[in-house]
């Protein structure tokens, strides 16, 4: 089977001096739920967005579907890959449907208008999200979770089978993360949807996502040339089932603080603890 | 705010475009010189020479009032545009550097003494439309060398160049002489004269040809108005269409303001006025800010002939006193409405 999306090689950074990202390789099969974590700075968002074709890797490619990303017009890509930033208030008051309704905007007809599909289109997507019920509202009167499920929705009316969100549910209260995590996951579940999110939040992921990615950030040591560990240096990145990524070890090495760990049921959690901590020194790590 | 359909669009359209005819027609027959209508369509019809009152209404008259309609329709549906590519509701189609162009190549024109013509037009007409273009572009191209996706380096562009240039207006009026001194301050207060028919016939065709195109790019304005990003992702070549909104609303505000001189206010009250009655979505914004726009110009030049009689005033100056209070109206009843970016 072709990857949903595979990462080939991908190099990056803003200027010559400040790499961000150094021979990202993976690849991402259709219907998977998949996480990118990473300290700050360790280049999650550019990855989301080289992956979404709005920054150009410097070396290697993105295929999508097997083709090279960078070949696919504007329009067919959208058709393809749906992409859902953080959550804001647009300086315009549209509201909920308009909003939606936008990701129709390519198939207009002549006079700018939808068409029967694009509204069925919207109109299912309103629903999925459970947004229908206050469709008519400006998007600024909202909470931060029911504005984020809009733009949820208007990704989801673009009718995709590929869905990218850089992290959907900073500055949400603790029921909209759990309400946009389940709604993700039924995404994947139900529409066989393949969704990759940015997150800083790891222990949603472990609950939710199947894969994730843990991404280091580039010291000056690791990139430069005066790199001591040579060409077996390790690599910016580690891939896999988010139990064996998201180890506290593992984690403790890429974020560099202290973690506490514990099992839910079948899964980890994982909370830092700073020195200041009033469990900065707990009686054992439990892993 | 429910969707707009096609059949609410073609209603308001078709309402505001009566709404606007009515309004011309009123004003055309309101001056310091009463005349009657009937003594006017029927002048020509009774004998060989035309009745005075067919000539003031058809020379004088109707050229000023169509004159007020485009450059009024042109400057709300640059600011409506202006204000959606900026993603920024204080945006006015005079921002990006359009005014101190213009005002500059307008006073290089009259402090240069220059008398020759073109196309019936006089040099300061065509220095403000040169002066116009040439600094918007500027401004433009700046804008994209110092953020490809940030309109903040577009917009800080537009503030420095706008200083700049205005600083080299205030040193050329402090410089000049008294007759040309005159002529300057109306210009920049914004000044409506009587224009012949050639000249109607191309401003108006233009702003008219540039209002059509703008209205087919309103589906890809709403989504611009959220984000660049978003509507990249949505699958809209946005580079293209920017460019061409952008183009489109900067070339019919250099030749409104070199018909008419620096007209404040129109561009951005009126597209906040049509907003908030009618909501964001460009598909309606456009064509009903232009009409409004059209009305509010042709009011506002109307009471500009009327208060000092026969003297006149710069219609920028009734537009700016007029439109403030109006806005700081709209602006604190409705402030709730509006949602600003973070």
């Amino acid at each position: 089977m072709t990857a949903a999306i595979q990462v080939n090689q991908i190099s990056f950074g803003y200027g010559p001096q400040k790499p961000v990202l150094r021979q990202i390789d993976f690849a991402v099969e259709p219907g998977t739920f998949l996480a990118v974590a990473g300290p700050n700075g360790a280049g999650k968002s550019t990855l989301i967005q080289i992956m979404a074709g709005i920054l150009r890797p410097q070396s290697g490619a993105v295929l999508l579907e097997g083709r090279n990303l960078h070949s696919y017009g504007v329009r067919e890509q959208a058709q393809r890959i749906a992409l859902v930033r953080q959550e804001f208030v647009p300086a315009f008051g549209f509201s909920v449907i308009e909003t939606v309704l936008m990701a129709r905007t390519p198939y207009y007809g002549q006079w700018g208008f939808e068409s029967q599909e694009d509204r069925d289109l919207v109109a299912k997507a309103l629903e999925l999200t459970d947004t229908a019920r206050f469709a008519s509202r400006a998007l600024g009167s909202l909470s931060s979770g029911e504005r984020q499920r809009v733009f949820i929705a208007r990704a989801l009316a673009q009718n995709t089978p590929i869905l990218l969100l850089d992290e959907p549910t900073s500055f949400l209260d603790l029921k909209y993360q759990a309400g946009i995590y389940d709604l993700l996951k039924s995404i994947q579940a139900d529409m066989a949807v393949t969704v990759i999110a940015v997150t800083h939040d790891i222990n949603l992921a472990s609950q939710y996502c199947d894969e994730a990615l843990l991404l280091y950030p580039l010291t000056e040591d690791s990139s430069g040339s005066t790199d001591g560990s040579g060409p077996g240096r390790p690599a910016q990145f580690r891939i896999g089932r988010t139990a064996e990524i998201f180890a506290p070890e593992e984690i403790q090495r890429a974020f560099g603080v202290h973690v506490f760990s514990g099992r839910v049921g079948t899964e980890r959690f994982i909370l830092p603890l700073g020195a200041r901590a009033k469990d900065a020194n707990p009686p054992t790590l439990r892993t | 705010m429910q969707p707009l359909t096609p059949r609410i669009l073609l209603f308001r359209t078709v309402v505001a475009t009566v709404l606007l005819l009515a309004i011309m027609l009123a004003c055309a027959l309101v001056g310091p010189q009463d005349i009657s209508l009937k003594a006017a369509v029927s002048g020509p019809r009774d004998g060989a020479t035309p009745g005075l009152d067919y000539e003031i209404l058809m020379r004088v008259r109707i050229p000023r009032v169509l004159l007020a309609a485009m450059v009024g329709a042109a400057l709300a549906s640059s600011g409506v545009v202006f204000q959606a590519l900026l993603r920024n509701p204080l945006a006015d189609p005079y921002i990006l550097g359009i005014s101190s162009g213009a005002g500059l190549g307008a006073i290089l024109a009259v402090i240069g003494g220059l008398s020759w013509t073109l196309w019936g037009r006089s040099p300061i007409a065509v220095f403000a439309f040169l002066g116009a273009l040439g600094t918007v572009w500027l401004v433009w191209g700046i804008g994209r060398i110092t953020g490809k996706y940030q309109v903040t380096g577009l917009l800080l562009a537009g503030v420095v160049v706008n200083a700049f240039f205005s600083a080299m207006i205030m040193f050329l009026v402090s410089i000049a002489k008294g007759q040309q001194l005159y002529a300057t301050i109306f210009w920049l207060m914004g000044n409506m004269a009587e224009e012949d028919l050639f000249v109607l016939w191309v401003g108006g065709g233009s702003i008219l040809a540039g209002l059509v195109a703008l209205f087919f790019l309103g589906p890809q304005l709403n989504i611009i108005s959220v984000g660049h990003q978003d509507a990249r992702s949505i699958g809209v070549p946005v580079e293209r269409v920017e460019l061409a909104a952008f183009a489109i609303s900067a070339f019919i505000t250099a030749v409104a303001v070199s018909l008419s001189g620096l007209i404040g206010f129109v561009g951005l009250i009126v597209p906040h006025a049509v907003r908030l009655l009618f909501g964001p979505d460009h598909r309606q914004l456009l064509p009903l800010s232009g009409l409004a726009g059209a009305m509010f110009l042709v009011v506002a030049d109307t009471i500009a002939r009327m208060v000092v009689a026969p003297a006149q005033l710069p219609v920028g100056v009734v537009t700016a006193m007029i439109g403030g209070p109006f806005f700081l109206f709209l602006l604190i009843r409705h402030s709730r409405k509006v949602y600003w970016p973070t």
